[in-house]
């Protein structure tokens, strides 16, 4: 299970190099610019895609990203964050989240040793209190890391939220339009910068409308033949031309039978990489079926696909 | 940005416009898309078509249907025969004449005062304590008009005590089971934080959420009228509910339910109903609800109600595997059948017989009585 632990150093207060020139941000003018630097970033997009998330940055709305698993979206927001170039803080959702993964908790060790230090001394209980619930114990999780970042307004990944619970959806709703966290021992803590927040969901249940009416959509939909030769060329600079014209080909018929998972973008990479590590310079029935683990992930589909003979799917593929 | 100097006020008007056409082509658009789209649009300019149906896309829609719809409805809006978008002008709107009522239905949930059709058997007169236990007992199959409506406000009586009780019953259960650090340090701090008193926490129980499925086929049709009535009395009582009615097709209700009074509740479902007393495909319905708004509910904590008497003319097939989807995602599944007040029911339709594996309580829902035992599966 993931940890909801955010992928940045957790420290009080990081220590930027001094090289760092905090107003050399990069902006992104125009949607052309933002698809040239997401390419640049090994990214390929859409004209679509591209309009939907430039126009979250320049809006400053939250941008919720539906589709299928493995067709990028995830990435999305890491190629922002690296574009924009500022810092990627990543929530992953899961049943259960609350509040004490997903925003702050209170340091307890830290704080019953700092009771104990001072147990000593002559300070009144109050004094006691008011330090170790100060902002030295406060442990900051994912989105209150978001609101606190000093320099530049942090990308905030708020990945598959379809997993967490609805009562976090309506905590997320809240902070979302305000952009602030309150802890009861400290009052509330505004952000500095509003971050730029993408969210993504598997659709494995409808969100709350009230949040999707704060978001600006965009679903994402298998790519084309054309696009994914360009993202299998693009991640995979050594393949050759006539595996990945095959597995592409292959990956594109497997996705019109009807399995329970149909196989991403992920999965058309993971197949020609290991059909590269195999030493195959094409597709044939062996290499489908000593592949076939990179496509199709349950046996149930694995069953689905042999009895579509891998053959016929092959040769419509040439 | 925008290279096009027009008129601000012009522009904003048409897009308000393009958002009313998308409402009234099932988009559900707020204030708040609007604008979105306002300012999307403004953002990326017109000049270019793609980019700016990009935009109010990215603006407008929050789902996957929706973003499919969308191109037509903008295609459809926006451009002239010769295929240039055309933001100047401001479309006569065309859904006007789209609302049609069908009145037929009304007569049958009873709008009107002759209600049901086999009232006139015994219309007994009922008063004091020992009819109310009498009227719990009646039949809805049998009840006369005079008993439909004592009998109403007896079930709205009875169904908000019986929430009232439920809500008592989770707050016993929140006992703690788990020790919470973070107030158990605050209340030690004045003990030098040996944590001699402990606090203790739990998760919140909360209200359960109930969806009711209720068939509204041919066969049903002496009971589909009173168990809708119930399930208005439920959502008045219960703040999670969500109705539904099916007979060959899905339609929720549950908004119309909310009206603050009966009459106007029945009124918009006859409306908007599929097909009343028509036939019944369990399934199929199950299925295209298994689909849709079955996957906005949430998992754990959700009872479903399926009230229907399981007379299914789809494949038995279908029932059972659309059956075992809904159970795995929701907490527990009823079935309440009203034939089950006949003495010598048995449980032997088809439809009933692949139901029973995957339903945990199977019970009986011909009279009031019966409806309220509902308490104890919850």
């Amino acid at each position: 299970m993931a940890t909801g632990v955010n992928e940045t150093v957790l420290g009080p207060k990081r220590m930027m190099p001094s090289s760092h020139k905090a107003p050399s941000r990069k902006e992104i003018e125009d949607v052309d610019s933002l698809i040239r630097e997401f390419e640049r970033l090994d990214y390929v997009t859409d004209t679509a895609l591209a309009t939907a998330v430039y126009l979250s940055t320049r809006l400053r709305k939250p941008l919720l990203i539906e589709g299928h698993a493995g067709l990028g979206k995830t990435e999305v927001a890491k190629v922002l964050a690296s574009a924009l170039e500022t810092r990627l803080i990543r929530l992953q959702c899961y049943e259960g989240l609350d509040v004490s993964s997903a925003v702050y908790e209170w340091n307890y060790q830290k704080q019953l040793l700092a009771i104990k230090l001072e147990e000593k001394s002559d300070h009144t209980v109050e004094e006691k209190e008011k330090h170790i619930f100060s902002r030295e114990f406060l442990l900051r999780r994912p989105l209150l890391l978001s609101i606190l970042e000093e320099d530049a307004p942090p990308v905030l990944l708020i990945d598959e939220i379809d997993r967490a619970d609805e009562a976090f959806e309506a905590y997320l709703l809240e902070l979302l339009s305000d952009f602030q966290v309150s802890v009861p021992e400290l009052g509330t803590i505004k952000a500095k910068h509003v971050p730029y927040v993408i969210l993504t969901s598997n659709r494995s249940r409808e969100l709350s409308d009230a949040l999707k009416r704060r978001c600006l959509y965009h679903w994402i939909d298998y790519p084309g033949f054309e696009k994914e030769m360009k993202i299998v060329r693009l991640r995979l600079p050594g393949v050759e031309e006539q595996l990945a014209v095959q597995v592409v080909r292959l990956v594109q018929k497997v996705r019109q039978l009807e399995l329970s998972k149909p196989p991403g973008v992920a999965e058309t990479l993971d197949c020609a990489e290991a059909a590269m590590a195999l030493g195959k310079s094409r597709m044939d029935v062996e290499a489908v079926e000593q592949t076939l683990g990179c496509l199709v992930k349950s046996m149930e589909d694995s069953a689905a696909l042999r009895s579509a003979d891998i053959e016929k799917l092959l040769s419509q593929s040439n | 940005m925008n290279t096009k100097h027009e008129n601000p006020n012009r522009s904003a008007a048409s897009i308000v416009e393009f958002c009313r056409f998308a409402r009234s082509k099932g988009i559900p658009v707020g204030i708040q898309q609007v604008l979105a789209a306002a300012e999307a649009a403004s953002t990326v300019g017109v000049a270019d078509s793609d980019r700016f149906s990009f935009a109010l896309r990215a603006a407008l829609c929050s789902s996957q249907e929706e973003w499919e719809k969308f191109r037509h409805i903008f295609d459809e809006f926006w451009r002239q025969p010769h295929g240039a978008p055309d933001a100047e002008k401001v479309r006569e709107p065309r859904y006007r004449n789209a609302m049609k009522q069908s009145n037929d239905a009304r007569l049958l949930i009873g709008l009107e005062s002759d209600t049901n059709s086999s009232g006139e058997g015994d219309g007994r007169l009922v008063s004091g304590a020992s009819s109310e236990q009498r009227l719990k007992r009646v039949d809805f199959s049998e009840a006369s008009s005079a008993q439909m409506a004592e009998l109403e406000r007896l079930a709205l009586r009875l169904l908000r005590q019986m929430s009232v009780r439920l809500s008592r019953r989770m707050k016993i259960d929140t006992e703690g089971n788990r020790i919470d650090i973070r107030r158990s340090i605050r209340r030690n701090i004045t003990r030098g934080g040996d944590p001699l008193v402990l606090a203790y926490k739990s998760r919140k129980a909360s209200k359960k959420r109930l969806v009711v499925f209720l068939d509204i086929s041919g066969s049903m049709n002496l009971y589909s009228l009173f168990l809708l009535r119930f399930a208005y009395a439920l959502q008045k009582h219960f703040k999670r509910v969500n109705t539904f009615l099916f007979s060959t097709r899905v339609v929720e209700v549950t908004d119309l339910l909310r009206a603050p009074q009966l009459s106007r509740a029945m009124s918009g479902v006859a409306q908007r109903a599929p097909e009343w007393s028509g036939g019944t495909r369990i399934g199929a319905c199950l299925c295209e609800f298994n689909r849709g708004a079955g996957r906005k509910i949430p998992t754990r904590d959700t009872c479903f109600v399926i009230l229907s008497d399981g007379w299914d003319t789809g494949a038995p097939e279908v029932l059972a595997a659309e059956l075992r989807v809904t159970r795995g995602r929701v907490q527990k599944l009823l079935w309440l059948n009203p034939l089950l007040g006949l003495k010598d029911y048995q449980p032997i339709t088809r439809g009933i017989r692949a139901a029973l594996p995957y339903v945990d309580r199977f019970a009986a829902a011909h009279n009031l009585e019966s409806l309220l035992a509902l308490e104890k599966y919850l």
